[in-house]
């Protein structure tokens, strides 16, 4: 009884777009080239060694942040000393890799844009499985875009790998794959899974996602929100394109 | 006994033997390696310490050394050895000490145990487990209905955290640590900053003290929030785990309007603050929770006043206090068993000391223990946020500040996270670099408080006893 007039008090609580625009969110970090003098600040303080700057023919420095590696600390942008670096709140960074292109039209295909999703953790920090969890909840709802999580690899169209793959996860990692139907997807969800990340020197570290796995599907972020989660499969199952 | 009176008691034994205090509250004692199971049966059996852990340092020999703490006083006692071979076995005298050295040794053969009889089968579970979790090996020996034994075999995510640490300059190692476990990020941080605060004897201000307690307790809330849905969503009762679903997502967002991170990441750095804090951010804070607090108690109180609910979770994955005790179980799953241990009363750190006063427990150490403390300490972190705002008027500034320290420094600093207590122990070498990272994470022991609680319960009871108990596998496994 309670809990129904609770329901009636507060009514429903799921987002009607859950990509709405998200001011506070970290996102894609712009680089503003003519600033940079080149010090070097910003490559040392990174401790994923994201950035890359090369200087051109017209003594121009390029700055060139690799966002599947990025994990988002802002350190360098708070220590560059010419603010050549910016954050922000982009979110939307998932890449598509070349598989990926192609799988897209099989999935509108055969799966009729619905997927269902097996998740394997195989060493991340357990903040990327926290916020797969919260696609699910109530006020996100993933499952209203026809997006589940399996229970069994056998009934999944998809795996979804959180964390750098360890050498203790590897056997498991790639029994799940075979257990799976063709046609499959990968989606690697974080940046550790698909370039290593902080871990990537790890002594327990087997290698990382995209040497072992054809990977479709990448959501940069550490960890990516659930808005850049959904913004991901959603980019996947080809539902963006409509809007 | 203060640490003076230790050293003077222990002087009467005649042991002959090195003391050395660091940092106020630590004690070493260097010692040969017969003497360590006389001096160890002495701290437990006369002195009554906590045994805490067993590790190595680096050294030309194997260098062991066993940690105790004093929770009344509130120090830490640490006994050195040098040996050529296998640390020595304390297993008859401290019940967890084989878990240590399992790891010093390097000794990981294993063999599963078999089960026979009428009725006798094993289920055996994972390592990918069905679910967004992560993952584990369970073996369940099954009489009948009732589960003999449970056998969990982790380090399945073993990543060589602590070998990574000795790598990585002490200005940007805080990034590492809030990466041992996501879901107690803020309390990693927290623990490094106060190792480092401890090496270099400096301290923040009063502001910045609060501030770090208002980020510490979002995260249990957070956290609490999660694991009071999960035991809801493993019994059945969807509408409390929904809504306490929703509810950790509001305060996900509200960490996120704070400091620009979902998880509190980076925010919270050694010697200063990350973030800027205004006085706009500290009415968000308290209008957010002021409105949730009321919703959350309605909804604790619907699932207790739920019969079915209860018939599930009373008197379900018992662990007794004297086993809690020998399995040095810690953190709220130990309080629900009426063990008073609090690392933010018994060794206060930030303004812990002002804020809080008594330690929360609960007598039986079951599921609904676990699911009422939770609750209690819920409500307790909104309290501790409302008065931590109290001693912020000013707007704090973003203040970073190079580390630097001497080679050959030691300290150790413990931390109350969301699943217990979490001690760190830091040894400083060339470069500003750390020689040895050692962290004893609430999750390593108290996972073995599960395979206790699960005994003579059915299996489909043990995702609830799991999620009471809700343990972190990344933090274990390192």
């Amino acid at each position: 009884m309670r809990n129904i007039l609770d329901r009636i008090k507060y009514g429903t609580e799921t987002i009607k777009d859950p990509l709405i625009n998200n001011e506070f969110s970290y996102g894609k970090i712009l680089a503003k080239n003519n600033l940079c003098t080149n010090c070097g600040k910003c490559t040392d303080e990174c401790i994923v060694s994201a950035i890359k700057i090369n200087t051109n023919a017209n003594d121009e420095n390029i700055i060139n942040i690799d966002e599947k590696k990025c994990i988002y600390c802002r350190n360098c942008v708070d220590t560059c000393p010419e603010s050549a670096l910016e954050m922000t709140n982009d979110y939307k960074m998932e890449s598509l890799e070349l598989a990926g292109e192609k799988l897209r039209k099989n999935i509108y295909k055969i799966f009729n844009r619905s997927l269902s999703l097996r998740v394997v953790d195989t060493g991340s920090c357990n903040a990327c499985m926290s916020e797969l969890s919260s696609t699910q909840n109530t006020f996100y709802d993933i499952s209203r875009f026809g997006i589940n999580v399996a229970a069994s690899p056998r009934h999944a169209d998809g795996l979804v790998v959180t964390g750098i793959v360890t050498k203790n996860m590897k056997e498991a990692l790639l029994k799940t794959y075979e257990a799976m139907a063709e046609p499959k997807i990968v989606i690697a969800v974080g940046s550790c899974s698909y370039d290593g990340g902080i871990f990537k020197d790890g002594e327990g570290v087997y290698d990382v996602l995209k040497n072992i796995l054809p990977v479709d599907l990448v959501i940069p972020g550490c960890p990516p929100s659930p808005q850049a989660i959904i913004f991901g499969l959603l980019k996947l199952t080809g539902k963006i394109d409509k809007k | 006994m203060n640490i003076a009176d230790a050293i003077k008691s222990l002087d009467e034994l005649n042991f002959d033997l090195k003391y050395e205090v660091k940092n106020n509250n630590e004690l070493y004692i260097r010692l040969k390696p017969e003497q360590i199971r006389k001096i160890v049966s002495i701290f437990i059996y006369v002195y009554k310490f906590n045994y805490i852990c067993e590790f190595d340092t680096p050294g030309k020999d194997l260098i062991i050394n066993c940690m105790f703490s004093n929770s009344k006083e509130g120090y830490y006692i640490t006994c050195s050895y040098i040996t050529k071979k296998n640390p020595v076995n304390l297993q008859n005298i401290i019940h967890q000490s084989r878990l240590f050295q399992r790891e010093i040794n390097k000794d990981y053969d294993y063999k599963v145990k078999e089960v026979s009889g009428t009725g006798a089968y094993q289920v055996a579970v994972g390592p990918v487990h069905a679910g967004i979790i992560e993952p584990g090996h369970f073996r369940f020996s099954v009489m009948g209905e009732a589960i003999e034994n449970l056998e969990i075999r982790l380090m399945y995510k073993h990543r060589g955290i602590e070998k990574l640490c000795q790598g990585i300059d002490a200005s940007s190692l805080n990034l590492m640590f809030e990466r041992v476990s996501g879901e107690s990020t803020v309390a990693y941080g927290e623990a490094y900053a106060l190792l480092v605060e401890k090496l270099l004897n400096k301290e923040v201000s009063r502001e910045i003290k609060a501030f770090r307690i208002v980020l510490l307790e979002l995260e249990r809330i957070y956290n609490y929030l999660d694991d009071l849905g999960g035991i809801a969503n493993d019994i059945g009762f969807s509408y409390p785990a929904k809504k306490f679903g929703y509810f950790s997502e509001i305060i996900h967002q509200l960490c996120e309007r704070i400091t620009g991170s979902r998880f509190m990441r980076n925010a919270l750095v050694p010697l200063g603050i990350n973030i800027d804090f205004t006085v706009e951010k500290k009415k968000d804070i308290m209008a957010t929770l002021r409105s949730l607090k009321p919703r959350i108690n309605s909804i604790i109180k619907t699932s207790f006043n739920s019969v079915s609910f209860l018939d599930r979770v009373e008197d379900t994955g018992m662990v007794s206090r004297v086993m809690a005790k020998k399995l040095c179980m810690t953190g709220v799953v130990a309080r629900a068993c009426n063990l008073k241990y609090d690392v933010r009363v018994n060794f206060a750190y930030e303004l812990y000391k002002e804020i809080k006063s008594g330690t929360n427990t609960t007598l039986k150490g079951g599921v609904f223990e676990r699911y009422k403390l939770k609750s209690i300490e819920l409500n307790d972190a909104f309290d501790f946020i409302e008065k931590a705002l109290t001693y912020i008027n000013t707007d704090i500034k973003r203040d970073k500040q190079a580390i630097c320290f001497k080679d050959g420094l030691e300290a150790i600093t413990s931390v109350e996270t969301v699943k217990g207590e979490l001690v760190v122990y830091g040894l400083t070498g060339k470069d500003n670099k750390f020689a040895r990272i050692y962290f004893k994470t609430p999750s390593f022991t108290n996972w073995s408080g599960m395979s206790e609680a699960v005994l003579g319960e059915i299996v489909p009871d043990f995702p609830v006893i799991n999620k009471s108990f809700n343990m972190s596998y990344s933090e274990n496994d390192k």
